[in-house]
């Protein structure tokens, strides 16, 4: 490791009871801090609940401090002050996410205390650090405790404690690490959003590491083997390690066990780190959980590991590549809210060819969503079963796909509940007839007023031909784009642009009021809101939605109405 | 006006609440000093404004919330990355709040706080 090399060939690079440092030793101190925090990043993402728990807290600081670095990485500066801008500069380039911001305003206020200084010294120190702390405050109007902020502040105040008792800026860091990691632990005590998740807050995680790592390096410690920390199995987030699968290591074995003795972390960390990755620990009413990814082939050796130091009680096993995929399968329909059910009411179950279809269906109120489309018909029993269970007797069907229609008849014949297809061929007649959708209303009633509505909308599709044909005296090159309007060839050409815009031409979309495109899984957003650039400038008095559909197949599906 | 239908009855949600929410959201966020009224011109003379519903706008079409806030950002900041963690923050506390989803959140920095000059 980097570190370690530097130090070696230059000893007196180690500040051991140091009375004062110089820039160079700054630098080491950053990367060391860096390297820790890298080290522990996933600790850090794990524990990312406020203000969005979308676990990247330890990411974003990673990616800050790296920047702050590299401003410094090359440079052979020796006068504190100076470096200290550098980085300052560096962090404030690179400043990702909301701790990244503070991060970087904390470094902008420790550079500007020690502005033309050549060596920092215990006093200048403490400055500096209420100097940070001052300006990572005038950042926001209200601060939030229990956050990064707060760290910074303990940490602020235990230098100035400690000012009179120690000219020794070793014996300083040592209080200062000691009080971040007070800081920290106190911090769900004062936000109570980390308190119900049971973890400590992630930024004032990830500034004790840096500050940390920072000690370990003054101290000649390591820096590339995780923290071995003990975590609650209440905050053990086991479908985020999912994010991060080393190549290899293809196996997740989950065990909980109950030690014979007390655990020795450190050890037990350092022999397990022979068999895995993304090691986890956790502990709750003396129950141990362990996760670790192996690769194929070694799943035993953590199992046969934990029986030496305990008993286990349970062993999960699962296959990371497999589960990913499922996973990536399932992710378009599981962030799905469908349309709440009582009984008595109207349910509404719609056949979606894409996911995006599917969210825009269940935000209008399908109370149930069959996934399908062309070439992928959903069979009879699965549009059965999407709407047995729905605690109501009236269910409408939205087969939006004319092959589907019939078999949504078939599924009327299975069930000894109310059942009505409302024969919508497209995905945009269906999304006209579930806008007529009132769940209370009276069920002849309301499948009357949704099938007037399948007239009211045009639909436009395009795809592109499989194979060369003639139809209608249209004739289609295979790979050709061709447009059918509500269902008939119309026109075929090489250009997706060229066609959509005659497509609409066909469909005299000039006497409608809105279009909307869905756009399928085989365009991005930008190629989409490219066409519909274009269709706003041929269209100026008609409004163009661009919506994400997902379909396959379809390269646009489009609405007029 | 926001509205989500309920086998009891219906609750409307009026665009002043989803904007204090919003409020909230944002001044909470780190690198924010304040919002600024919408209105430029306006704006010039009232820099910072107390009302929520001067700093956030709040479009709802029957289908989703769309939401509109000015921001006053401290000098200093990275304001790409002060912004982005606004419109993540603002977006999950009102779908968090409301349960229903946020189709998008624009971010408008209208001004900078100069309160330490390096």
């Amino acid at each position: 490791m980097r570190i370690e090399k530097e130090r070696g060939q230059s000893p007196d690079h180690a500040p051991r009871a140091k009375e004062q440092v110089n820039g160079a030793v700054l630098k080491l101190m950053v990367e060391a801090g860096l390297t820790w925090l890298r080290t522990n990043q996933q600790i850090v993402n794990s524990l990312n609940v406020f203000p969005v728990p979308d676990g990247d807290t330890g990411t974003n600081m990673v990616l800050t401090m790296q920047a702050a670095y590299e401003e410094i990485s090359n440079g052979k500066e020796n006068n504190f002050g100076k470096v200290a801008h550098a980085i300052a500069h560096g962090a404030l380039m690179g400043a990702r996410g909301n701790s990244g911001v503070i991060l970087s305003q904390i470094w902008r206020g420790f550079a500007r205390a020690v502005d033309n200084i050549e060596t920092l010294d215990v006093p200048t120190f403490v400055k500096a650090l209420a100097s940070a702390r001052d300006t990572a405050y005038k950042g926001v109007v209200r601060p939030v405790e229990g956050t990064i902020l707060t760290v910074i502040k303990d940490v602020a105040t235990a230098a100035q404690e400690a000012l009179p008792e120690t000219n020794d800026l070793l014996q300083l860091l040592e209080r200062i690490v000691k009080a971040a990691d007070d800081s920290v632990q106190r911090t769900p005590e004062l936000l109570p959003v980390l308190k119900e998740a049971g973890v400590v807050d992630s930024g004032g995680k990830g500034l004790f590491f840096i500050l940390e790592g920072m000690l370990r390096y003054a101290k000649g410690m390591p820096l590339d083997a995780p923290t071995s920390t003990v975590m609650p199995i209440a905050s053990m987030n086991l479908q985020r390690t999912m994010e991060i699968i080393e190549p290899g290591q293809d196996v997740e074995v989950v065990i909980d066990f109950r030690p014979y003795n007390k655990l020795d972390i450190e050890t037990f960390y350092r022999d397990l780190e022979k068999m895995g990755t993304s090691i986890q620990l956790g502990e709750g009413d003396g129950i141990y959980r362990l996760h670790i990814h192996v690769s194929d082939g070694r799943q035993y050796e953590p199992i046969e590991y934990v029986k030496q130091v305990g008993i286990f009680t349970k062993v999960a096993m699962e296959n990371l590549a497999a589960q990913m995929e499922q996973s990536e399968e399932k992710s378009g329909i599981a962030q799905l809210t469908l349309a709440p059910v009582e009984p008595g009411q109207i349910a509404a179950v719609a056949v979606a060819p894409g996911p995006g279809i599917a969210r825009v269906f269940a935000s209008l109120g399908a109370a149930a969503i069959v996934h399908g489309g062309q070439t992928m018909n959903p069979s009879t029993q699965e549009i059965l079963s999407a709407f047995e269970n729905l605690p109501t007797d009236k269910i409408v069907i939205l087969p939006n796909n004319k092959n589907i229609i019939r078999t949504a008849e078939a599924a009327k014949e299975l069930t000894v509940k109310k059942v009505a297809v409302i024969p919508s061929r497209s995905v945009p007649q269906g999304l006209a007839a579930i806008m007529h959708l009132s769940p209370h209303e009276d069920f002849n009633t309301v499948i009357s007023e949704m099938e007037e509505a399948l007239l009211q909308v045009e639909t436009g599709e395009i795809t592109r031909a499989t194979r060369s044909v003639e139809i209608d005296g249209i004739s289609v090159k295979e790979g050709e784009f061709i447009a059918l309007h509500n269902g008939n060839l119309v026109a075929a050409s090489s250009s997706l642009k060229d066609i959509t815009l005659e497509l609409l031409q066909i469909a005299h979309a000039d006497h409608f009021e809105l279009i909307t495109l869905f756009y399928g899984k085989d365009l991005t957003k930008q190629e989409a809101n490219q066409i519909a650039d274009e269709i706003r400038f041929a269209y100026p008095e008609q409004e163009i939605e661009v919506q994400d559909g997902g379909q396959p197949h379809y390269y646009f599906i489009i609405s007029i109405e | 006006m926001t509205k989500e239908v309920l086998p009891l009855g219906t609750i409307y949600v009026s665009p002043r609440v989803i904007a204090t929410i919003a409020y909230q959201a944002a001044l909470q966020s780190y690198g924010v000093v304040g919002l600024a009224h919408k209105n430029f011109f306006y704006g010039v003379s009232h820099k910072l404004v107390k009302d929520p519903l001067h700093g956030v706008e709040v479009h709802y079409d029957g289908v989703e919330i769309r939401i509109d806030i000015y921001i006053i950002v401290e000098y200093g900041t990275r304001i790409s990355a002060v912004a982005s963690s606004v419109r993540d923050t603002v977006r999950y506390q009102v779908e968090k709040a409301l349960g229903l989803p946020v189709a998008c959140v624009n971010v408008h920095v209208r001004g900078l706080r100069i309160s330490e000059v390096d």
